[in-house]
């Protein structure tokens, strides 16, 4: 029998970009795990007995195996640790990686700390540096980055869907102005405005159709999530501890052009799927979370979300992918704004990669700790006030996401 | 000591094959130089508080393309060599060494020289990239599937309006002249085939023609 998986903590440092983000990693590392014992006194680092580490591209970093310098600014030699790294989908995976120890009964209390450093370089040459996790013999060299590459694919959904531009452009105002209400959020630190669905169609050309708004920011920042077993849990949060109940993890090609027809995917879900259009691990990882926790319509059971909005376009591709919204309805669904705050099942109330910030190894901490906060009714503690709360959440979803769907981890967490 | 074995370092053997590089070429910009670590500058903030510093790090590698070899080496040629799996036929481009159908086993694949023609499976206009392509900008990206082909391959099409570009609009691939190529996937790009001809303006199009525009103007003030 598989132990339960639970969150009792986690933090984050204030994402930024530039000038504003001046913290190290180790410093700004020390300063998530001392906001989570102001929210758990009785945890000490003494209790942890593994360390997992969750860091994409130490071309940001300029520093291999930066997890060394952390681990041992935080006094914990001796303890077991390794990094892992899945490009976007990194925090998730570490994720994973962090549930699969307590569920396997080897260890009970870990700590993963999560970061990226996207600043240390320009905003071009970090574009370049990520699109070098895509296949630089074939797709980089062509002129291609990640904003590139989700263009084509989104261009083709939305077409065969019947989305518009102005639909999708609905989904980066509702992260952006969700972000307003979180102190922590790089949009909320630096930008720091309510924008319109004008404002989107107005900002420049990223690569049709998608434009600047419609993109996530690059950060700086750090997180820190504490999981650990169920006997922990009721020890040291015994009244806002949150379970995770389901967890999948799926892979898809690199190059987004292999998958049109790919023998492993027409096995599973036959002929045409998932084309360059849908995003098959995510469906395939969902399926995984939804067994694990008995989980029959997600629209009904699943109460709000945090998921990887690395585009607006992306962010609508994955509704469909978690079975929320199918060809013939996705259209309707955002329009009819169900993922909003007044929606039926809001999605990134904490901001998302477009509000919140994307740096990479930090970004699926951050979204699982914004699903924690949910569950276990921190919200008005942490963010300025109850407009971004989900009254009476039960059950969140977490969604991280990496090359052009090419790794994708789903957890299904709910309030014990 | 006359007994005592003296051993001395002679040129081994090598037991595994080392290919002799014959036909060496060198095209390095004149500016292009690994120089290792450099500290160029540092700065501090008013209050003190704050320090940054700037590192250069430079490095040159080598991509050793080993089996995959014949592909780029055929692109020296003017060439698109694919790959098909002689159990199930499946082909591609980009090329696969083994097949990727569990049933074949991971047999090894055998190369074809593929067509010089594609059809655009989906696309999209960039009017913002990385650091190396921001000159060339705005770039229409193509997937293209190369004929006979069962995967779609990214590259550049050319001799078209951005907002021109159509789904499922016949390609031919068009080389750089012989001089100018590198053995790399640039070394070719996409064009309409021959007699292709726009469709008419439409909303989308004037759209795209609307969001294109002042790239071509941001582009011109670039140094």
């Amino acid at each position: 029998m598989n132990r339960k998986v639970c969150i009792v903590g986690g933090a984050t440092t204030p994402f930024d970009y530039g000038p504003t983000g001046f913290e190290n990693i180790e410093g700004g590392a020390a300063e998530c795990v001392k906001e989570t014992q102001r929210d758990i006194p009785e945890f000490s680092l003494r209790d942890i007995d593994l360390m997992i580490y969750s860091h994409f591209s130490v071309h940001f970093g300029h520093q291999l195996a930066p997890e060394w310098i952390i681990h041992d600014h935080l006094g914990l030699v001796g303890i077991p640790h390794y990094r892992v790294e899945n490009g976007g989908n990194t925090g998730g995976s570490a994720l994973y990686a962090a549930a699969l120890a307590v569920m396997s009964g080897h260890h009970d209390v870990v700590g993963v700390i999560g970061w990226e450093t996207m600043d240390s370089v320009s905003q071009s040459q970090g574009s370049e540096f990520i699109a070098m996790a895509s296949d630089i013999r074939y797709e980089l060299l062509v002129g291609g980055i990640y904003p590139i590459y989700y263009a084509a694919m989104a261009n083709k959904w939305m077409h065969e869907n019947r989305v518009t531009e102005e639909d999708v452009a609905t989904i980066a105002v509702k992260n952006r102005n969700n972000a307003m209400d979180n102190p922590k959020a790089q949009w909320y630190r630096n930008e720091h405005r309510y924008i319109t669905v004008d404002d989107v169609m107005n900002s420049r050309l990223i690569s049709y159709p998608i434009k600047k708004y419609d993109c996530c920011l690059m950060s700086r920042g750090v997180a820190f999530l504490l999981v650990c077993s169920e006997e922990y849990a009721k020890k040291v949060n015994p009244d806002g501890y949150v379970t995770i109940d389901g967890m999948g993890l799926s892979s898809c090609t690199i190059r987004a052009g292999d998958r049109l027809n790919f023998p492993g995917w027409i096995e599973r879900y036959g002929p045409g799927y998932p084309d360059m259009t849908e995003f098959a691990a995510c469906r395939n990882a969902a399926e995984q979370a939804y067994k694990m926790a008995d989980i029959e319509d997600p629209l009904r059971e699943i109460d709000f979300g945090e998921i990887h909005d690395a585009f607006s376009t992306s962010e609508a591709q994955i509704y469909t992918a978690l079975g929320l919204a199918d060809k013939n309805n996705i259209a309707q669904f955002i329009r009819d704004e169900r993922t909003h705050m007044h929606g039926d099942i809001p999605m990134n109330p904490g901001g998302g990669l477009m509000g919140y910030g994307h740096p990479v190894g930090a970004t699926g901490i951050m979204s699982a700790i914004e699903c924690f906060y949910q569950l276990s009714g921190m919200i008005p503690k942490k963010h300025l006030s109850r407009k971004t709360e989900v009254p009476d959440a039960e059950c969140g979803i977490v969604n991280s996401h990496a090359g052009t769907g090419t790794s994708i981890s789903n957890f299904i967490m709910r309030r014990h | 000591m006359g007994e005592t074995e003296v051993l001395t370092t002679k040129k081994k053997k090598k037991f595994a094959y080392e290919p002799v590089f014959t036909e060496k070429k060198e095209y390095r910009p004149e500016n292009v130089r690994e120089v290792g670590f450099v500290f160029v500058g540092h700065e501090i903030s008013e209050d003190g508080n704050v320090m940054n510093q700037f590192l250069h790090y430079d490095q040159l590698y080598t991509i050793r393309h080993g089996q995959n070899s014949r592909f780029f080496k055929g692109l020296l040629d003017g060439k698109i060599l694919g790959t098909r799996c002689p159990r199930c036929g499946d082909t591609w481009v980009p090329v696969r060494t083994h097949c990727w159908n569990m049933d074949c086993n991971l047999q090894k694949t055998e190369w074809v020289e593929m067509p010089l023609k594609a059809r655009v499976h989906t696309w999209t206009v960039a009017g913002w990239s990385g650091r190396s392509s921001l000159k060339r900008l705005p770039i229409i990206l193509v997937y293209g599937v190369i004929e006979g082909s069962k995967v779609a391959i990214a590259n550049e099409l050319k001799n078209v309006k951005p907002w021109d570009v159509e789904f499922n609009m016949p390609l031919k691939i068009v080389f750089k002249p012989p001089e100018e190529r590198i053995g790399a996937i640039i070394d070719f790009h996409f064009e309409p085939e021959d007699g292709w001809e726009p469709s008419p303006m439409n909303k989308e199009k004037e759209r795209i023609k609307k969001l294109v525009e002042p790239v071509y103007e941001w582009v011109k003030t670039l140094k």
